[in-house]
């Protein structure tokens, strides 16, 4: 279920990117698409019942348990940390954009 | 010595100096100028990181496929920092944390390291750009980026759930011995391929190039269009040749898009009328050819059809943004006459286009032919006749070029060069000839690099 | 009509993904992936140098990555290049920032309030807690969930809760500059030191000590204050760059 939550997220992004012709709105398209990447990437490492992968007194007595995938989890921490850098730096760009043509609308720009 | 300094060095020196302003364009030339010496000492092997063997911890390949393209990426960086670090002190340490995000790109094993060295080197390039002025396009190049790196990454994850590891040669692996079918693989393949395609520039999602290139100045030029795209090519043609699966039909879609990548590229050259321009578009269809080559699986003559790629568009590139960035504007006809005045430099300009047409004495050529022999050998004709054609719609459009650049009575632009850039362009077009001739060496090595096999550990 | 023609193609992909994962006997369904024929399982049992038996939480001791967290230990251990490379590409962004919006003497961007006086100490005594809180969590990060990164953000927003609620306040850049760059230097040269005084980059050098310690894990705790640091540093940078403009 939550594979297709994030699939759904994804597709929403894209479309937002391809329709959209507002700056900032295109950042936020971007930040859609980054969360469903992000949300899929832990979805893969699900286990039904699974624990969070961190050793507690509490594991020790119980015998039958599992942990979900790890892996996963540290790589989103990865993508979530560079989806933030990029984000951080297309709005240093949308600010410089607004100072060169005073509007945010990629159409009203105009021909350079 | 370790490889991981050519990685490492670089960042540390990036990170000091964020406090030494001053300093920082030295800082610079000199870890720049010591990752090319260095590498003459380094040993070739497979590197583990923490002391965790592959495929659990991360490994750096440094094998002879990488240590060329670290060569001619190294040499490159530190020649256009050469030129440029005095004119561009601000960037100093976001271009030595590019120089480690590209030596990385070359030298990494595991495929998420990849995906962060890509947006490392990515997002170095889009501040890089950021000094055309032309923020917009620097705007679309990060939108294009990170969505490709994102279609890279889930593709990447998708992946893992079917084989459960991130190292390439595991992955390479993992697959052979599992025997899945490949249109199982094809899908997670296309998305990666597809991201990569992003950054090499590959057609239908290289929208944000035109931008990028068409308001290059002289660091952007000669980076974008000739190191990066080298690495980017390297990468492209490490991942196609070891680790990617593509089923025939698959395979079959992705030839007909490089060769509409080319002809398309070619023939908005042919109809431009910007010098920068001429020479994006082309520099788009050689990216086309340079997948091609390596989709064919010629490793070796896809390795050097990146290298003469690179040297002739570094050349290219920093001979017309110097004068255009001099006399602000690249139409052809305010620079006709460009070279009457400035002679060595336009030798060196004519040496690299017409080693980019492929014509004979040059390194271009030798590499266009050894490209078009293998591909008969196959009994291929459909591509060599592409190939073949686009070369004499990009011979007509670059003599003519030549043409204009070098005649003109009157009125001739002036534009000077310094000394570091004439002997520059001069020592790399010598270089584009010597190896056109004296072929003997490239051919050995070419040969050498076709019988590797990344999936038992690089040709150590 | 173009948005009906994007609303198609997203359609048709988003089709193919879940057609092709569906189809795809592989890639296994949601909830039911196998972690033990993943490389992850050999993380959870820390045995991908040696064999310690059964980990067992408070008794495990020596173990080749000592840290309660398995997150943690991949993080910053196992895979600790790719942190490497991360807190990169957090650096080439706020450097990135400052140099888009602009160079020195830079004054704040007046708010549309006045700030009173009772917001202003109330943000102030909370700004402690929230620091602390960070620090705390990046220090536990390789036994409880949370470390370097999601403590370095709250760092940084403690610093962006003082931003928004005093219109004349600005941190010390030049401190924040210092940090940014003695964190990152001291994590490289954390990893040059396994590198030379051991046989790998970025090996684990320390003593891991018994699982579920604080002091425990070997250089973990340390890397991930350093990331704590570093991502705190960053992202305050790239917060006072929003904030501030040139002085006219």
């Amino acid at each position: 279920m939550l594979q297709y939550v994030a699939i759904v997220l994804i597709m929403l992004g894209l479309y937002g990117l391809l329709t959209q012709r507002n700056i900032i709105k295109i950042i936020v398209s971007l930040n859609i698409l980054e969360i469903g990447v992000n949300l899929f990437i832990v979805s893969v490492g699900f286990v039904d019942g699974g624990l969070a992968p961190i050793f507690t007194s509490t594991y020790n007595s119980s015998v039958d348990f599992s942990f979900v995938d790890p892996l996963p989890q540290a790589l989103v921490l990865t993508a979530i940390v560079i989806g933030v850098g990029t984000t951080a730096l297309g709005l240093a760009l949308a600010k410089n954009i607004y100072q060169k043509y005073g509007t945010f609308e990629i159409d009203e720009m105009g021909e350079e | 010595m370790s490889a991981i300094l050519l990685i490492v060095v670089p960042l540390l020196a990036a990170f000091i100096s964020i406090l030494f302003k001053k300093a920082s364009p030295y800082i610079l030339l000199i870890v720049s100028f010591a990752s090319v010496i260095v590498l003459g000492y380094i040993e070739l092997e497979v590197i583990t990181i923490g002391g965790f063997a592959s495929p659990y911890g991360i490994n750096l390949v440094f094998d002879q496929y990488s240590l060329i393209g670290l060569y001619i990426v190294n040499t490159l960086f530190f020649l256009v920092v050469a030129i440029n670090c005095v004119k561009f002190k601000e960037m100093s340490t976001i271009l030595l944390i590019a120089l480690a995000g590209l030596n990385g790109l070359l030298l990494t094993g595991d495929l998420f390291n990849l995906f962060v060295f890509i947006e490392i080197s990515g997002i170095a390039a889009y501040l890089i750009t950021a000094t055309n002025k032309n923020p917009l396009a620097t705007f679309n190049y990060l939108v294009a980026g990170t969505v490709g790196s994102s279609l890279y990454l889930v593709g990447l994850i998708i992946l893992y759930a079917m084989f459960g590891t991130l190292n390439m040669a595991d992955m390479a692996n993992e697959i052979a011995v599992s025997g899945v079918d490949a249109s199982l693989v094809a899908f997670p393949f296309l998305l990666m391929f597809i991201g990569l395609g992003v950054e090499a520039k590959l057609l239908p999602f290289n929208s944000w190039v035109k931008g990028i290139l068409a308001s290059s100045n002289k660091l952007t030029g000669p980076i974008i269009a000739s190191v990066y795209a080298a690495t980017i090519g390297f990468v492209v043609g490490r991942l196609l040749t070891s680790v990617f699966v593509f089923s025939d039909t698959l395979g079959l879609v992705i030839t007909i898009i490089l060769l509409a990548s080319i002809i398309a590229g070619e023939a908005m050259a042919f109809s431009s009328n910007k010098v920068r321009e001429i020479l994006l578009f082309s520099s788009i269809a050689q990216a086309g050819l340079v997948v091609l080559v390596f989709l064919q699986g010629f490793i070796g003559w896809g390795v050097f059809l990146v290298v003469a790629n690179a040297a002739g568009k570094f050349i290219l590139f920093t001979v017309t943004n110097h004068a255009s960035d001099e006399l602000g504007t690249d139409e052809v006809n305010d620079l006709k006459g460009l070279f009457v005045n400035n002679k060595i430099v336009g030798l060196a300009f004519t040496v690299a286009s017409l080693s980019a047409i492929g014509l004979p004495v040059f390194l271009g050529f030798v590499v266009k032919m050894n490209i078009l022999g293998d591909l008969f050998a196959e009994g291929n004709l459909f591509i060599p006749a592409v190939i073949l054609i686009t070369s004499v719609v990009e011979g007509i459009y670059f003599v003519r070029l030549l043409i204009k650049l070098w005649y003109k009575e009157h009125d001739l632009p002036v534009v000077q060069y310094d000394f570091i850039i004439k002997y520059v362009v001069v020592i790399l077009a010598i270089l584009i000839m010597v190896f056109g001739v004296y072929t003997a060496p490239i051919e050995t090595e070419a040969n050498d690099l076709d019988l590797i096999s990344f999936v038992e550990g690089g040709n150590l | 009509m173009k948005n009906f023609l994007a609303l198609l193609l997203t359609l048709f992909l988003g089709y193919m993904i879940i057609a092709s994962l569906s189809n795809n006997e592989a890639f296994p369904k949601y909830g039911e992936a196998d972690v033990s024929s993943r490389v992850s399982q050999r993380y959870i049992d820390r045995n991908v140098t040696e064999n310690p038996g059964e980990v067992l939480y408070g008794e495990a001791t020596n173990l080749e990555s000592g840290s309660a967290n398995t997150i943690a230990a991949i993080v910053t251990d196992y895979r600790s290049f790719d942190t490497l490379g991360e807190v990169t590409v957090l650096t080439v962004s706020a450097l990135g920032v400052a140099l888009l919006l602009g160079g020195a003497k830079q004054s704040r961007i007046e708010l549309n309030f006045k700030p009173n006086f009772m917001l202003r100490v109330g943000s102030r005594a909370l700004f402690g807690i929230i620091l602390m809180t960070g620090m705390y969590i990046s220090i536990h990060g390789h036994l409880t969930p949370g470390g370097g990164f999601p403590g370095g953000s709250m760092i940084a927003s403690s610093l962006l809760l003082l931003y928004l609620a005093d219109d004349e306040f600005r941190a010390n850049i030049k401190g924040v500059k210092v940090i940014q760059s003695v964190a990152g230097s001291a994590y490289v040269i954390a990893g040059l030191l396994g590198l030379f005084i051991g046989t790998y980059f970025l090996e684990n050098l320390l003593d891991t000590a018994v699982l579920g310690d604080l002091f425990s894990a070997g250089m973990i705790p340390i890397i991930y204050v350093l990331i704590g640091f570093k991502v705190g540093s960053e992202i305050s940078r790239i917060i006072d760059n929003f904030l501030t403009e040139e002085s006219v």
